[in-house]
C-alpha cells in the first residue's frame, strides 16, 4: 500500500513539476524542452492514473481515504490535504490526464508559431495539476483550492492572447461570472462547516442526517431547510463552473482563448467539475428533494435552450461551445434525476468526443488560416480527409448514433429522466428529448457546412488548404477511438456494477437508475433497443433536416430565417442574456459604483480614512524620526527613562 | 581532597567544544593564508559550523540533560535553536564574501569573530545559570562590537560601534545589577534553584523581586531591541557594514529569544504575572513605533531595523501569553524571522558592488528590469515580513495571534493586527519600487554573482514559501521544545 | 569586635574612595582612588576568609590592570574641560533622573526586604582550610565551562583589539632575514669588463 500512496501523490505532482519547470525555466530549456517536460509529466500522471483505475475497477481495491498532510488545526477543524480514491476519482483522473495528454501533444502543432509557447505549456500543466487535486480531494478545503486554481488557470488562458481586446473582455467576464458561482459555493461549504464542524467529506456525510430536520433563518421569519440551502448553494457553485443557465454566459466567450484550451478546459474537464462535485456530494443531494428539483429544472433548461442557440451560430468554435453547454445540461438533468452514475458516464464519453470535436475544429482553423466562420468554409472533405472522418465520428457520438459512445450515455440519461419522480422531471424529459433533435440538427448543420457543399473560401485560402501535421492528427485519431467505442466497452462496468457503490449514494425511492438497469441487457441489446421508435429517430430526423436545409436546398435556410425573423433574433442574441446582464447587473453595479466612489471612496475613505490616516501616520513618523537624533546620550536617556517607567510600574504599581 | 573532583559530563557540550577548537584552527590557519586564498578561511568556517550542526545532532538527547552542576542544559529547545543559529550563520558567511571583497575588508577576522559570536550564542542558548547567560551574552556582544567597527576606513561604522559598545555596556550593567539583586535575595545563580527559591520568597519580597526583575527585563529587551531600548538598532544597522548588519539582524535574535526563555520562563516563571505585564507594554510600544517610523525611512537598512523592532514586538507577544503554545509560536516566529531577514539583507548584499553601496530604498528601483530573479526573491521576503499568505510570515503571525487569543487577550491581538496593517505599507512600497519605478542607471546592468550565493539565496527565499505551506516541518519541533 | 571595627573602617574608605573616583577632576587621581578602592575591598574580602580572591584582586587589578590604566591615562592628553562642556546643561535632567531613581530604590530598600536572614551565617573554617584548593575544586568541575568561556572572551578581546588597531604602514622599513640569507653573489655584484685605458 505504501507504494500506492506514492503513486497517488505522484499523479498530481508529476504535472506540477512539469508546469514549474516550463514556467520558471522556460527561457533556459527552450521550446522543445518545455513541451518535453510537460508532456512527460502529464504522461506519467496518465499512466499512473490508468494503474489506479485498473486497481479500482479490475482488482477492486478498497477505498483509500487518507490525509497526506495537515496544514493546521484551528478550533478542532482540520485543514488538510488528502486523497480519496474510489471509483469516481479513478475514472476522473484517468479522463482528465488522458484528455490533457492529447491536448498537450496537439498543442505542439497548434501553438507552433506563438511567442508564449512555454508559458502556454506551463499553464496547461498547471491546470492538469489543479484539476487532479480537485478530483482527488477528500475534503472541502482542497476541493475549493482546486476549484479556484482551475478557475485561475482558465482565466489566464482565456486571456492568453492578452493583446486581443475581446480576449481580455472575455476573461474578465468569465472571472466575474465565476465569482458569483464561487460565492455560492463558499457559502455552501460554510453552511456545511457550521452544521457539521468538519471539512472532511466522510465526516460531513456521516453527520448530514442531522441537517435534514434542521432549519435556519437566513431572512428573518423564514425557516429554510439547512440541507436544501447547503445543496442549492453548492449547486450555484456548480452552475458557475459548469455553465448552467443563467451563469452560462461566460462559456461561449471563453472561446477567445486558444483552441486546445477550449478543448481541455472549456469542454472536457474544468467545466465538468461542477458535475463531478454534485456527484461527489450525492449523499447530501439525495437528502433534499427540493435541491434535486432545482438541479433538474436548471439542467433541462440549459440542455434545450442552449442547444437552440447552437443552430444560429456561425463561428465554428461557438457552435461547439453551445453544444457543450447543452451537453452539460444533459449531465445536470441526470444529476437531478438521481442518476449520478449516468451523469458521470456521460461526462466521460463527452470528454472524449467533445475534446475531439474541438481539436478537429482547431485543425480546420489551422488549415483555414485562423478563419472561424463556417459560412466561409465548405467542401473541406477532400482537402482534409483525416479531420473529416474524425469529425464524423465525433458528431455521431454527439448526436447519439446507436453504438457510439454518446449513444449509451445519452440514452441512459433519457431513460433515467423518464423514470425520475422529482418535481420537474416531466419538463426535463420533454426538454432532453427535444434536445436530441436539436443536437443532431446543429451538429450536422455545422458538419455539412464545413466539409460538404460549395467551397466558399477565397482563392488564397483554397490554394493553401491541406491536411494538418501529424502532431495534430494523431491526437485526433487517438481521441476518435474512445469516442467511438468506449461507451460499448464500459457501460456495464460504470453503470451497472458496484463501481460507484461507495462513491455515489442513491436512495431507494429515487429509482431512475434502477429503471435504467432494468432496461439494460448487455450493450448489444441496448443498441437494438435504441432502434425502436424514440430518441434515435429524433436524431435521425435532425440529421436529415440539416442535410435537406443546408445541403440540398441551401436557399431554404435563408427563407426560413426570414419567415421566423423574431425567433432568429431571439436566438442570435442568446435570449438577450448578455444584454440583460449588461444593462441590469453591470449597469446597476456601475451606477452604484459611481455613487460609492464619489461619496464613499473619494470622500470618506480616500479623503478621511486613507489619506487622513496616512497623513496622520506620516506626520507621527516624521516627528518620531527626530527622536532618533544619533546622539549617544539621548539614547542612553531613552533607555533610562524606559527603565524608570518599568521600575515605577513594578515597584510602586 | 582529590577524591572530591567529579568530572562533569562533557558530552552535552560537544558542539561548543567543536566550535571552539575549530575556531582556533581557523584563526591560526588564516594567519598563514595569502589574501587570494581567503576563500579557504570561508570554507573552513562553513565546515566548522557544519560540524557544529553535526555535533548538535549527534548529542541531541531524548529528554533534557544538564551538566556542569546544572549550569548547562541541553534540551529540545537548545538543539533546535543551535542548529538554526549555525545554519543561519553559514548563510551569512556565504552571502558576505563578495561584499567583503568589494569593500577591501575581506579578512579572516570577520569569520573568526563571527564564529566566536556564534559560540557565544550557543552558550546563551544552553545556559541555565545567570553566570553562563551573562558570559555568553558578553562573548556575543564583544564579537559584534569588533565586527561593526571592522571597516576601519569608515567613520560611520566606527561611530556606530562606539554607540553599540557604550549602550551595550550600560545594558549589561543593568542586567548584572538585576542578577546581583536576585543573588542577594535567593543566594544562587543557578536558574533551577533560583526558580525554587523565588517560589518560596514571592509572598515575602514582592517588591524587591519586582525591582530585580525589571533590570533583567531591561537587559533582555535591549538585546532583543524592544522599544524604548531599541535606539541602537537603526544606527547600527545603517552604520555597520551590510555584511555585519546581516549577521546582527538574524542569528542573535534567536539567541535573544533563548535568553528570554531561559531567564523569564525557566528561571523566573513564577513572576510571570509581572513580566508579562511589562512585556505587554513593551510589545505594543515596539509594534507601534517600529511600524510607524519604518514608513518614514528612506534607507533600506534603517527600514529593516525598524521592521525588526516591530517583529520583536510580535515575538514578545508570543512570550507574554505565558503558555506553551505561545512560547512555541514565538520560537517559530523568531526562527522564521531570522530566515526572512537573511533573504532581505542577502539580496541587498548581492546588489552591492565595488564603489557602489546599495542601501537606499531608491537603489532598489526598477530592480525587476535588470534582475527579475533577485527582485522576486526580495519580494517573497517582503511578503513574508508583511505576513501575506502563503509565505511563512503569515503563518508565524497567525500562530502568535492565536496564542494571544487563547489567553483571552483579544484586544492585544487586534492591536497587533492593526499595526501589521500599517506595516504592510512599507513592505509593499519596496515591491512597488522594485517593480514599477524607473530603474537607476546602476541597476540596468545585470548583477554578476557567484553561483553558490545565488543557489543558497534562492533556496533561502523559497524556503519561506515552503515553510508557509508546510509550517509543521518546523512547528512540530517548536511545539516539542515546550511540551 | 575587632572584625567589626576593621569592616567599618575599610567599608567607609571603600565608599568614600569610590565616590572620589567619579568626582575628582584629575583622571590620574581618579585612577589612584580606584586603586585604593580595590585595596580596601581586598581587605574586606580577606575578613570574609576569601584569601585567594583578595590576593588576586590586588595582584591582577592593582598590579596589572590599574598600572596599565594609569599609563594610558598619562599618555593620552585628556582635555577635561572639554569633556565637561555639556555637564551643566544636562545637569537638571540628570539630577531629576537620579532623584527619581533614588526614590524608587529607597522605596525598595525600606520595604522589609534586606534583612540579613536570607542566607545562613557563614561557618568559620579551620586554619589549615585551603580556600584556593576549594576554588580549584569547583573551578575545574562545575565551573569549567564558564571558566573556558571567560577565557574565550579574553581571547576575543585580544583579537578584536589587534584587528582594530594593527595597521601595516607602507613606509615602515624592516629587514627580511630570509631575503638576506638567500642572496647570491650575482644579485649584488656586477663584474664589468673594461678595456684597459692603457694605450
Amino acid at each position: 500500500m505504501v507504494s500506492m500512496e506514492l503513486v497517488y501523490l505522484a499523479i498530481p505532482l508529476a504535472s506540477l513539476l512539469g508546469a514549474i519547470i516550463a514556467g520558471f525555466f522556460g527561457k533556459q530549456i527552450g521550446r522543445s524542452g518545455a513541451h518535453c517536460v510537460t508532456i512527460i509529466g502529464v504522461a506519467v500522471s496518465f499512466v499512473l492514473s490508468l494503474l489506479v483505475l485498473k486497481n479500482v475497477a479490475v482488482d477492486g481495491a478498497p477505498i483509500y481515504n487518507y490525509s497526506v498532510y495537515t496544514w493546521m488545526i484551528s478550533d478542532g477543524i482540520r485543514f488538510e490535504i488528502g486523497f480519496l480514491i474510489d471509483g469516481l476519482t479513478a475514472l476522473m483522473i484517468a479522463v482528465v490526464s488522458g484528455v490533457s495528454l492529447m491536448v498537450h501533444i496537439y498543442t505542439i502543432g497548434y501553438m507552433h508559431d506563438d511567442d508564449g509557447y512555454q508559458r502556454f505549456f506551463s499553464y496547461i500543466s498547471l491546470f492538469t495539476f489543479s484539476m487532479l487535486m480537485l478530483v482527488m480531494s477528500n475534503n472541502f478545503l482542497q476541493l475549493f483550492f482546486g476549484w479556484e486554481a482551475v478557475g485561475l488557470v482558465s482565466y489566464l488562458l482565456i486571456g492568453f492572447w492578452f493583446k486581443k481586446e475581446t480576449a481580455i473582455y472575455a476573461n474578465m467576464k468569465a472571472f466575474l461570472v465565476n465569482r458569483v458561482g464561487d460565492f455560492g459555493f463558499l457559502l455552501g461549504i460554510a453552511v456545511l462547516l457550521m452544521f457539521t464542524g468538519s471539512l472532511d467529506y466522510y465526516e460531513v456525510f456521516d453527520r448530514a442526517d442531522s441537517m435534514v430536520t434542521a432549519t435556519m433563518q437566513v431572512i428573518p421569519g423564514m425557516d429554510w431547510s439547512v440541507i436544501t440551502l447547503a445543496c442549492i448553494l453548492l449547486f450555484i457553485g456548480a452552475m458557475g463552473k459548469s455553465a448552467q443557465v443563467p451563469l452560462h454566459v461566460w462559456l461561449p466567450d471563453s472561446m477567445e482563448g486558444p483552441t486546445p484550451i477550449s478543448a481541455l478546459i472549456h469542454a472536457a474537464t474544468m467545466v465538468t467539475a461542477g458535475i463531478f462535485m454534485v456527484a461527489r456530494m450525492s449523499p447530501l443531494f439525495e437528502l433534499s428533494e427540493t435541491a434535486l428539483s432545482f438541479v433538474i429544472v436548471i439542467g433541462a433548461t440549459t440542455a434545450f435552450f442552449m442547444g437552440l442557440i447552437g443552430i444560429v451560430q456561425n463561428d465554428i468554435k461557438r457552435v461547439v461551445a453551445y453544444s457543450t453547454l447543452s451537453q452539460l445540461g444533459y449531465m445536470t438533468v441526470a444529476l437531478g434525476a438521481s442518476a449520478y452514475s449516468a451523469a458521470i458516464f456521460h461526462l466521460m464519453t463527452h470528454a472524449f468526443f467533445k475534446a475531439l470535436l474541438f481539436l478537429a475544429a482547431g485543425s480546420v482553423i489551422i488549415a483555414m488560416h485562423h478563419e472561424q466562420d463556417i459560412r466561409k468554409m465548405g467542401g473541406l472533405k477532400k482537402y482534409m480527409p483525416i479531420t473529416y472522418w474524425v469529425s464524423l465520428v465525433g458528431s455521431l457520438a454527439l448526436i447519439g448514433f446507436p453504438g457510439s459512445s454518446g449513444y449509451f450515455s445519452k440514452d441512459a440519461i433519457l431513460i433515467a429522466t423518464k423514470n425520475a419522480d422529482v418535481w420537474g422531471a416531466g419538463y426535463a424529459y420533454l426538454a432532453v428529448l427535444l434536445g436530441v433533435f436539436v443536437t443532431a440538427f446543429y451538429s450536422f448543420r455545422m458538419f455539412f457546412l464545413v466539409f460538404h457543399g460549395e467551397e466558399r473560401m477565397d482563392e488564397h485560402t483554397r490554394e493553401h488548404l491541406h491536411e494538418t501535421a501529424p502532431v495534430v492528427t494523431v491526437p485526433l485519431i487517438l481521441l476518435a477511438i474512445p469516442s467511438a467505442i468506449i461507451g460499448w466497452l464500459t457501460i456495464e462496468t460504470v453503470l451497472f456494477t458496484d463501481f460507484f457503490d461507495q462513491a455515489i449514494i442513491i436512495f431507494r425511492e429515487h429509482g431512475a437508475m434502477a429503471a435504467v438497469a432494468e432496461a439494460f441487457h448487455g450493450p448489444a441489446s441496448f443498441v437494438v433497443h435504441g432502434l425502436a421508435p424514440g430518441p434515435t429517430w429524433l436524431a435521425a430526423a435532425g440529421v436529415i433536416s440539416a442535410w435537406y436545409i443546408y445541403l440540398r436546398k441551401p436557399q431554404l435556410a435563408s427563407a426560413i430565417r426570414q419567415r421566423m425573423e423574431w425567433i432568429y433574433q431571439l436566438l442570435d442574441n442568446k435570449y438577450y442574456f448578455d444584454r440583460f446582464n449588461e444593462i441590469v447587473f453591470a449597469g446597476t453595479a456601475r451606477a452604484v459604483g459611481q455613487v460609492l466612489w464619489r461619496l464613499g471612496d473619494a470622500l470618506v475613505i480616500d479623503g478621511l480614512i486613507v489619506n487622513g490616516s496616512v497623513r496622520l501616520v506620516g506626520w507621527f513618523a516624521g516627528v518620531a524620526r527626530h527622536v532618533q537624533t544619533g546622539y549617544l546620550n539621548h539614547y542612553a536617556f531613552a533607555m533610562i527613562s524606559g527603565l524608570i517607567l518599568l521600575l515605577g510600574w513594578a515597584v510602586l504599581g | 581532597m582529590t577524591a572530591e573532583f567529579v568530572q562533569p559530563d562533557l558530552m552535552p557540550a560537544l558542539p561548543e567544544m567543536v566550535m571552539l577548537a575549530m575556531t582556533c584552527l581557523v584563526l591560526v590557519v588564516d594567519l598563514f593564508l595569502p589574501q587570494e586564498k581567503r576563500g579557504f578561511t570561508l570554507l573552513l568556517s562553513v565546515l566548522t559550523l557544519a560540524l557544529a550542526i553535526g555535533a548538535v545532532a549527534l548529542v541531541a538527547p531524548a529528554s533534557a540533560v544538564s551538566s556542569f552542576g546544572g549550569s548547562f542544559v541541553l534540551d529540545q529547545l537548545a538543539v533546535v535553536l543551535k542548529i538554526a543559529v549555525c545554519a543561519i550563520t553559514i548563510m551569512v558567511f556565504v552571502y558576505s564574501r563578495d561584499y567583503l571583497a568589494d569593500h577591501d575588508i575581506y579578512k579572516g577576522e570577520y569569520y573568526v569573530l563571527g564564529l566566536f559570536a556564534t559560540l557565544g550564542m550557543m552558550v546563551m542558548i544552553s545556559a541555565h545559570s545567570f553566570l553562563l547567560v551573562y558570559l555568553g551574552l558578553e562573548l556575543l556582544s564583544l564579537s559584534l562590537y569588533a565586527m561593526i567597527a571592522f571597516n576601519r576606513n569608515s567613520l560611520r561604522s566606527s561611530e556606530s560601534a562606539m554607540k553599540y559598545f557604550v549602550l551595550g555596556a550600560m545594558a549589561s550593567g543593568l542586567l548584572l545589577y538585576g542578577i546581583s539583586i536576585f543573588y542577594g535575595i535567593t543566594g544562587t545563580l543557578d536558574l533551577t534553584q533560583l526558580s525554587a527559591s523565588v517560589k518560596g520568597q514571592m509572598a515575602e519580597h514582592p517588591v524587591a523581586l519586582g525591582f530585580a526583575l525589571t533590570f533583567i527585563v531591561v537587559g533582555l529587551c535591549f538585546k532583543l531591541g524592544a522599544v524604548p531600548f531599541h535606539m541602537w538598532m537603526p544606527d547600527i544597522y545603517q552604520g555597520a557594514p551590510t555584511s555585519v548588519a546581516l549577521f546582527i539582524g538574524t542569528a542573535p535574535k534567536i539567541a535573544g529569544f533563548a535568553m528570554a526563555i531561559r531567564l523569564l520562563v525557566d528561571g523566573l516563571g513564577d513572576l510571570q504575572v509581572d513580566w508579562s505585564q511589562m512585556l505587554t507594554a513593551l510589545a505594543i510600544a515596539s509594534m507601534a513605533l517600529g511600524n510607524v517610523i519604518a514608513i518614514a525611512q528612506t534607507n533600506f537598512k534603517r527600514m529593516l531595523a525598524y521592521s525588526t523592532i516591530s517583529h520583536v514586538g510580535f515575538i514578545l507577544l508570543g512570550i507574554l501569553s505565558t503558555s506553551a503554545n505561545g512560547y512555541a509560536s514565538a520560537m517559530f516566529y523568531t526562527i522564521t524571522y531570522a530566515i526572512t531577514a537573511s533573504v532581505a539583507f542577502g539580496v541587498l548584499l548581492v546588489l552591492n558592488r565595488k564603489g557602489f553601496e546599495a542601501e537606499e530604498i531608491s537603489d532598489l528601483s526598477g530592480l525587476n528590469d535588470g534582475n527579475p530573479w533577485y527582485a522576486a526573491l526580495l519580494a517573497i521576503a517582503m511578503f513574508s515580513m508583511a505576513g501575506v499568505p502563503p509565505t511563512v510570515g503569515f503563518y508565524a503571525k497567525l500562530s502568535v495571534l492565536q496564542a494571544v487569543i487563547q489567553v483571552d487577550m483579544v484586544w492585544l491581538a487586534i492591536v497587533a493586527v492593526l499595526f501589521s496593517v500599517i506595516g504592510l505599507f512599507y513592505y509593499l512600497r519596496i515591491i512597488k519600487v522594485m517593480y514599477f519605478d524607473k530603474p537607476m542607471a546602476e541597476q540596468t546592468t545585470t548583477i554578476k554573482e557567484a553561483l553558490d550565493v545565488k543557489i543558497l539565496l534562492s533556496a533561502n527565499s523559497l524556503s519561506l514559501i515552503l515553510l508557509g505551506v508546510f509550517p509543521s516541518i518546523l512547528m512540530a519541533y517548536c511545539i516539542l521544545a515546550f511540551s | 569586635m575587632i572584625e567589626t571595627i576593621i569592616f567599618y573602617v575599610f567599608a567607609v574608605t571603600t565608599v568614600v574612595s569610590a565616590c572620589a573616583v567619579v568626582t575628582v577632576r584629575n583622571p590620574v587621581h581618579a585612577a589612584l582612588f580606584l586603586v585604593l578602592t580595590f585595596f580596601t575591598s581586598a581587605v574586606i574580602w580577606m575578613t570574609l576568609e576569601a584569601e585567594f580572591l583578595a590576593i588576586s584582586l590586588v595582584l591582577v587589578y592593582v598590579g596589572a590592570v590599574m598600572v596599565l590604566f594609569i599609563f594610558v591615562v598619562m599618555m593620552l592628553d585628556i582635555n577635561v574641560a572639554r569633556m565637561r562642556e555639556g555637564f551643566v546643561r544636562h545637569l537638571p535632567l540628570g539630577l531629576a533622573v537620579a532623584v527619581i531613581m533614588l526614590g524608587i530604590m529607597l522605596s525598595v530598600v525600606t520595604s522589609d526586604v534586606f534583612f540579613m536572614d536570607v542566607g545562613s551565617e557563614p561557618v568559620a573554617r579551620a586554619a589549615d582550610y585551603s580556600n584556593t584548593k576549594a576554588l580549584g575544586g569547583v573551578l575545574y568541575t562545575d565551573y569549567v565551562f564558564a571558566f573556558e568561556i571567560a577565557a574565550v572572551i579574553l581571547l576575543v578581546a585580544i583579537i578584536a583589539a589587534i584587528s582594530l588597531t594593527l595597521r601595516k604602514r607602507g613606509k615602515t622599513k624592516y629587514q627580511s632575514p630570509a631575503a638576506q640569507i638567500s642572496v647570491r653573489k650575482a644579485d649584488r655584484l656586477r663584474i664589468v669588463k673594461m678595456p684597459s685605458s692603457e694605450e
